[in-house]
């Protein structure tokens, strides 16, 4: 399989970068921080045995992500358009690779990389539970790194969907931190706008559907519901902060699975069709 | 059989004209040199070929397959060193040469390889600390993966002595004689005349000449290369210098000191001496050299007036 042979050749490389080195020594401390912060407040409320491990694993979900797409992003926008750039492309794709195959080969390569990052991170941040807590179910544990490696996948595809369709790392660059920004600032901002705008309130007692799709729908989002669908919990998800009882589809805990693999499929799927035609 | 066939390839960027209704034919076996000055569009052509970019118009072929929909089958059986193409700085030599050995499913040994392009002892160093020789040298290695049927090499020699050159040159040779199809590239002519079978010659998006080297001889007007050695440096020298080279027939002026050295067609020698002697100096001795193929490729590559009428 060329994509799989290009993956692992570019997982070889890009694991020794060190930016990433720093952004996992990073993510490290973040989760260190969260479990000590989460013993912290289980001491503060005098009640350590009602603590349940779930709790102290959301603890980490937090820094994952806000940090995962980060690194993901910065890991991904060069894939493409850095390899263009200093013309390693060319030696690239002078073997029997199609330009496909360097596509998904990049996704599953930086996927990869990344994965290696959230599994340090988080194996630390175990490792800080353990000491400041005493006990995590390490089933839940495992369940909860294996969505956030999927939530690293999706990001590392917005990040090499953008590096294909551009010969420049600057604009690839440019590109991901207005996605960084999209989703982290103007997706809720807008939300909020629109709710006034439509129910004429900033808050309501039972939001609309449409309310609850439009926040549902970002990775960021969906990476909560499919964290809440895998540990059976309602606390890291949308629906937990409003007291419905039934929720639209799309809303649903399990539905952040499917609105995760169409945040992944749609960069790769345009990064695919513009980097197929375009003249190197 | 033929190994390359290119027919009315036209490239355009924009509103610039890389590539004019290109015909070219590369037959199996053979060992093509592709000359050129720089920015004649030998790079476009093989970029193309390689399906690096797509052509405005026309059709290009590599062993009878569409260089896009089968660029895999292509390239299985290719070898390619791609003029600006860079290593990964991270990765060692012995990497590299693993990654083309994975890619084309080959079982080379990836330490003979490198011992026959002479990196052997940098096998185990990163791409990132190579020198560009180093590099090109590499790059090469991988080329040679899997015995390709063809050989693209777009200015082999670059980066490399004229030691590293002239085992570029073997090493082409002993791929050809074990079967393979080399098509090179170069503006260097030196590098084409020791090696080649046919050469063909690019200008400005055309081929403008291609034939055996000896046949490209014999087309030229017989050519001669004049040393006139004068008694002094005449005042307006570069007045003269323009007055020279717009005499019909001659190619190229190169003034070393006192002395001239003049490409042009036999013909125009007297009317050379002649008009040196306008400008007020005279002529201590002359000499003449039979044509070179270097003066060859100016002739035909140059945009003086005199070589216009050569082109044809």
């Amino acid at each position: 399989m060329s994509a799989i042979t290009v993956a692992k050749k570019d997982f070889r490389d890009a694991i020794r970068s060190r930016v990433l080195i720093g952004l996992t020594v990073l993510f490290a401390l973040f989760t260190v921080g969260g479990a000590a912060l989460a013993s912290w407040l289980s001491e503060l409320s005098d009640d350590a045995s009602a603590q349940s491990t779930i709790e102290l694993v959301l603890t980490l979900q937090a820094p994952a992500g806000f940090l995962v797409p980060i690194i993901a992003l910065i890991v991904g926008y060069g894939a493409i358009a850095g390899e263009r750039e200093s013309g390693s492309l060319k030696f690239l794709l002078g073997l029997p690779h199609r330009r496909r195959d360097v596509v998904l080969g990049k996704v599953l390569g930086r996927t990869g990389v990344v994965a290696v990052s959230i599994f340090v991170g988080f194996t630390i941040g175990l490792l800080g539970l353990f000491a400041f807590v005493g006990s995590v179910s390490l089933t839940d544990y495992v369940a909860f790194t294996a969505v956030t490696i999927l939530f690293g996948l999706v990001y590392v595809a917005i990040g090499v969907g953008l590096s294909a369709m551009t010969r420049s790392t600057t604009r690839a660059a440019v590109g991901a931190l207005s996605v960084v920004i999209l989703f982290k600032v103007l997706w809720g901002t807008a939300g909020t706008i629109l709710l006034y705008v439509i129910e004429g309130a900033f808050l309501v007692e039972s939001p609309p559907d449409w309310y609850l799709v439009y926040n549902a729908i970002s990775p960021d989002a969906a990476y909560g519901s499919a964290i809440g669908a895998v540990l059976s919990r309602s606390d890291p998800t949308l629906a937990s902060a409003y007291d419905i009882s039934s929720l639209p589809l799309v809303a649903e805990p399990w539905f952040g699975f499917v609105i995760l693999a169409i945040w992944a499929a749609v960069p790769i799927g345009l990064g695919l069709w513009r980097f197929d035609y375009v003249d190197l | 059989m033929t190994a390359i066939d290119i027919s009315g390839v036209t490239k355009r960027y924009g509103t610039e004209l890389a590539l004019d209704g290109l015909d070219l034919t590369v037959e199996s076996g053979e060992i093509y040199g592709f000359l050129g000055p720089n920015g004649a569009g030998k790079s476009t052509t093989i970029n193309l070929v390689l399906d690096f970019i797509r052509p405005t118009r026309g059709d290009v072929r590599v062993f009878d397959l569409d260089v896009r929909s089968d660029s895999l089958e292509i390239r299985n059986r290719t070898g390619i060193l791609p003029e600006g193409a860079t290593l990964y700085d991270r990765l060692t030599g012995r990497q590299h040469v693993e990654f083309a050995i994975e890619s084309k499913a080959a079982d080379d040994d990836p330490d003979e390889l490198l011992e026959r392009v002479g990196i052997a002892d940098a096998a185990g160093k990163k791409a990132g600390g190579y020198s560009k020789g180093m590099a090109q040298r590499l790059m090469l290695a991988t080329a040679l993966v899997g015995e390709p049927d063809l050989l693209i090499l777009d200015e082999p020699s670059t980066g490399l002595d004229p030691n590293g050159a002239r085992e570029m040159r073997e090493i082409i040779r002993e791929e050809n004689a074990r079967g393979a199809t080399i098509f090179f590239s170069s503006h260097v002519l030196g590098q084409v005349e020791a090696v080649c079978d046919r050469v063909g010659i690019l200008r400005d998006g055309h081929l403008i000449a291609e034939d055996t080297i000896d046949g490209l001889r014999n087309s030229m007007p017989t050519q001669t290369r004049l040393r006139v050695t004068l008694d002094r440096i005449p005042d307006d020298s570069a007045t003269a210098l323009e007055a020279i080279e717009s005499i019909d027939g001659v190619s190229s002026v190169e003034p070393e000191g006192r002395t001239l050295v003049v490409a042009c067609e036999d013909r125009a020698k007297t009317t050379v001496l002649r008009r040196i002697e306008d400008h007020g100096v005279s002529v201590e001795d002359f000499e003449t050299d039979d044509s070179s193929l270097e003066d060859l490729f100016v002739a035909y590559t140059s945009n003086s007036a005199g070589s216009a009428g050569v082109i044809q």
